[in-house]
């Protein structure tokens, strides 16, 4: 059956079992894999993408119910690898392994997008990603840097 | 983080930014011949293309270490490189292996990479700039010395001719690669990236979902791989009805694999420490992974369970017990234990326990592989690609010199990817689908359940204690699941003792073993330091007196064999302990509820090994429900030369949250021959409201540099058990903290 979605601004038209996971969906219909598999089950954040602007895990979102969404991806994040989180990211070198870092992203710019000067607390609960490599240190630093640019502050 | 190391980053950063024509580099799929097509290969090391373009290769497996920007910062500088004039790519693996281990060190492990590969690379940067020079001079008839680098041209001042590497490199690859003893390296003085904190060549890439890591190996009419194993270790496959699932849309094959080593032709020093058992397996291909692992879910398989069919993490324990109540092999001896216990005041013993763990790293074993009737070619995310290479021939039937292997971006390792059991399972299944590319995928499930697991330990302590207060012997007694011998982890301690007894055991246990981030020094230095915490609770004093008591050169008795280097290890190990103290602030917390912790150690295996040092304090503050929150850690650390000292910084911090994570929540526990853990949901991770913040200080380079992939994990553990005790929790005898069993 022909699922109709957007991503990353694009409207594409699917034949894919409307159960797959959206994640699955990206990585091997799409060929976007800037989208991760970690756990399978919610857990890691790995999977993170935008479903009509909200953070969502896309490994336990069937396509059906991605149907006529608009999904954003890392890839889509931004044109050009210029969005102030991938700018901060860069700065700050945050990325170690890098296998979590497209969730962090989208999660942090799900974050920003709805709180412009996020505390301490407001990263800590809006953040429930995993990283092993233990990147959170800078993770943090770079949310409130990305935070400072898009308030036009001087970093 | 240092503020200061983060100032000149940054500074580096903007200036690089602001330069034009800056290449933006990252590792690709490596595929050589692509490359080698358009350019010179003028070592093994480096090859330089018509347009001057400079390709670094790395031997090194990147795992999120950095090891890819350190040591093309290593190679560069030799080779008169500015920050952004090269691009890297890994290794070949059927190279180094025809051309007799050219890369001198492949395997990623053992924070080795810039340990053995800072002299080899530089050696190669100064190779390459020295036959690109005689390729010069021999053209302009001058004396080769007269000769400098710069922007990717030979120069020669005098008459300002100039040409570029890019118009050399062929006639430059003709010359004879001049002896190392020939070269005059640069002096430190003249470093230009060396010691720097440059920007990491692969940032980028990894923040636009650009990176290829080996699970997006992506190639045209590639099938999908979904893989179980035998639940119970060293279970063999009776047999499987695959008549439902092959009805299932998409699905194609259902293939049989078989178990047995994943190793072969492996040298004999590494058949010691690499165990490379696996078991059988059945997996199913299909259109899309997900359509693969649900018919798998779905396929009935008929298991022999196998010797460990009954085998519990209890009965394990057990094991572990009776193999600390008969004598185990001495692994260090000094004076007379007995003597010294017959004349203590008083005695202490304690016992500790350290469960299975599972590495974790974030991105699924998987691999993909292809067979055809040329040969075999793979790719994967491995710590071990020389391996890969052989496994992979060995699973597809075929002679070594018909397989490829490609190195990919990996999403973690800590030690779990040393073992290529995923290599063999995704050539096995490539082998039943001749011509079909196949991409392995272990589910999240199959990795916790078929782990290569950091072995369960049990350990003995028990301390003589002279009328001074101080241990006058000190005498553990360890017993590991299968492993191979490690003593280090509990008799290098540092601390002067006069009677020493250190005693190793191993039993089997089902799973294969794994070498884990911290290796031995995580499981044991926590046990060390509580142990030496309840030695002088018992004696009126804090641990962190303790601590300096002991370290003290003074008490090292002068018949020790290894008497000068327990000196200076008793030094440096008192020095960064007080520079942590005062970066810390305070030697105690004063609040309710809080303590602060501290641990110090090298990762010195054997007497003479000279290792990075870290010391650590951490805070924590245990909650009315016993919960612990670690709110920060101070850590000073001693890198010798650090290549990249924010890529040391983030090691330690990245460290930090490693050891947290297993010291909190980590084991891996067997019920009925089975793996009780399945997911994050189960074997929770730490998350980042529970990191905590962290300090680091690096001390001044010097001498050469030494490795900093592990230090931070042993350390933040016992420093971690250290506060939790100084915050008033009885002594914690057990991890994971969070299911833990005091005193
Ligand atoms: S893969 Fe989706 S949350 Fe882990
Ligand atoms: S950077 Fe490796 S898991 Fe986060």
């Amino acid at each position: 059956m022909t699922t109709a979605l957007k991503v990353n601004g694009k409207a594409v038209s699917l034949e894919a079992d409307t159960d797959k996971p959206l994640l699955w969906v990206l990585r091997e219909d799409l060929a976007l894999t800037g989208t991760k598999y970690g756990c399978g089950i919610g857990a890691c954040g790995a999977c993170t993408v935008h479903v009509n602007g909200v953070a969502q895990r896309s490994c336990v979102l069937p396509l059906a119910g991605a149907a006529d969404a608009a999904i954003t991806t890392i890839e889509g994040l931004s044109a050009d690898g210029t969005h102030a989180l991938q700018q901060a990211w860069q700065a700050l070198d945050v990325p170690q392994c890098g296998y979590c870092q497209s969730g962090m992203l989208m999660a942090a710019a799900a974050l920003l997008a709805s709180n412009a000067s996020p505390t301490d607390a407001d990263i800590d609960a809006a953040i429930t990603n995993l990283c092993r490599c233990g990147t959170y240190v800078r993770i943090r630093a770079g949310i409130h840097r990305a935070a400072a640019t898009l308030r036009g502050e001087v970093v | 983080m240092d503020g200061t190391q983060g100032v000149t980053r940054r500074g580096v950063l903007k200036t690089l930014l602001a330069g034009s024509g800056v290449v933006m580099f990252g590792i690709g799929l490596p595929t050589r011949e692509a490359a080698a097509s358009a350019g010179s290969e003028v070592t093994s090391w480096v090859l330089i293309h018509p347009d001057n373009r400079v390709v670094i290769r790395i031997p090194q497996t990147e795992l999120g270490q950095g090891v890819t920007t350190a040591l093309a910062q290593v190679l560069a500088e030799e080779l008169d490189l500015a920050w952004g004039e090269f691009d890297t790519e890994y290794y070949d693996a059927q190279t180094n292996l025809q051309r007799n281990n050219v890369y001198v060190h492949t395997s990623t492990l053992a924070s080795w990479a810039v340990d053995k590969l800072f002299e080899p690379m530089r050696v190669a940067g100064a190779q390459v700039k020295h036959m690109l020079c005689a390729t010069a001079a021999q053209d302009w008839g001058v004396d080769i010395a007269s000769l400098s680098i710069a922007q990717r041209e030979v120069r020669h001042a005098a008459s300002t001719r100039a040409a570029g590497f890019g118009a050399l490199a062929a006639r430059a690859a003709e010359l004879p690669i001049p002896a190392a003893d020939a070269l005059t390296l640069k002096e430190a003085t003249h470093w230009q990236l060396i010691g720097k904190s440059m920007p990491r060549v692969d940032t980028r890439a990894k923040t636009t979902g650009a990176a290829i890591f080996g699970i997006d190996v992506a190639l045209p009419g590639m099938k999908y791989a979904a893989v179980r194993q035998s639940p119970t270790f060293g279970g063999r496959l009776k047999g499987f009805d695959a008549s439902g699932v092959l009805k299932r849309a998409g699905v194609r094959e259902v293939v049989a694999i078989r178990g047995g080593p994943s190793g072969y032709n492996v040298p004999p020093t590494l058949w010691d420490v690499i165990d490379w058992q696996m078991d059988d397996a059945v997996a199913v291909v299909a259109d899309s992974w997900w359509q693969a692992q649900q018919a798998l879910n779905e396929l009935p398989i008929e298991w022999e369970p196998g010797p460990q069919a009954t085998a519990d993490s209890a009965g394990i324990d057990q094991r572990l017990g009776a193999a600390l109540d008969t004598a185990g092999q001495l692994t260090r001896e000094e004076g007379d234990i007995e003597r010294a216990f017959a004349a203590a005041e008083r005695r202490v013993e304690a016992e500790y326990r350290y469960p299975f763990m599972e590495h974790a790293p974030l991105e699924p074993m998987n691999c993909t592989a292809l067979v055809t009737a040329g040969g075999v070619e793979a790719w994967a995310p491995t710590q071990y690609a020389d391996e890969a290479l052989r496994i992979a021939a060995y699973a597809a039937g075929v002679a070594l010199k018909d397989a490829k292997f490609h190195l990919t971006l990996s999403g973690g390792g800590f030690g779990r990817r040393l073992s290529n059991d995923f290599v063999s399972q995704a050539v096995q299944v490539a082998k039943a689908l001749p011509g079909t590319p196949i991409k392995l995928i272990s589910s999240r499930e199959e990795c916790m359940r078929r782990g290569y697991y950091a072995p369960v330990a049990r350990a003995r302590l028990r301390a003589a204690i002279g009328p001074d207060g101080l241990p006058t012997a000190w005498h553990s007694k360890v017993a590991y699941g299968r492993a191979p011998v490690q003593p280090y982890g509990m008799s290098r301690f540092p601390w002067a003792v006069p009677n020493v007894r250190c005693e190793y055991a191993t039993v089997d246990s089902p799973p294969p073993f794994g070498w884990m981030r911290g290796v031995a020094h995580a499981q044991s230095l926590w046990m060390n330091t509580a142990f030496l915490g309840e030695i002088a609770a018992a004696t009126g004093k804090t641990s962190l007196a303790m601590q300096r008591l002991l370290l003290d050169e003074a008490h090292v008795t002068t018949d020790r064999p290894d008497h000068d280097d327990a000196v200076a290890r008793i030094r440096r190990h008192r020095d960064l302990l007080e520079r942590v103290v005062a970066r810390a602030g305070a030697e105690t917390l004063a609040a309710p509820g809080h303590g602060r912790g501290f641990a110090v150690t090298d990762m010195s295996y054997v007497p003479g090994y000279y290792a990075s040092c870290v010391a650590m304090a951490v805070d924590v503050a245990i909650g009315e429900d016993g919960d612990i929150r670690v709110l920060a850690v101070h850590a000073v650390a001693d890198v010798g030369l650090a290549v990249n000292p924010d890529i040391v910084t983030a090691q330690i911090q990245g460290g930090i949250g490693f050891g947290l994570s297993n010291a909190l929540n980590a084991q891996i526990t067997l019920k009925d021959g089975q793996v009780e853990q399945a997911n994050f949901n189960d074997y929770p991770l730490l998350t980042l409201a529970e990191m905590p913040t962290v300090d680091v200080e690096l001390l001044p380079a010097s001498g050469r540099p030494t490795g900093i992939g592990e230090d931070a994990v042993p350390v933040v553990m016992a420093a971690l058990v250290d506060a939790v005790r100084a915050a008033g929790a009885a002594g914690i005898r057990s991890l994971p903290l969070r299911s833990r069993k005091s005193a």
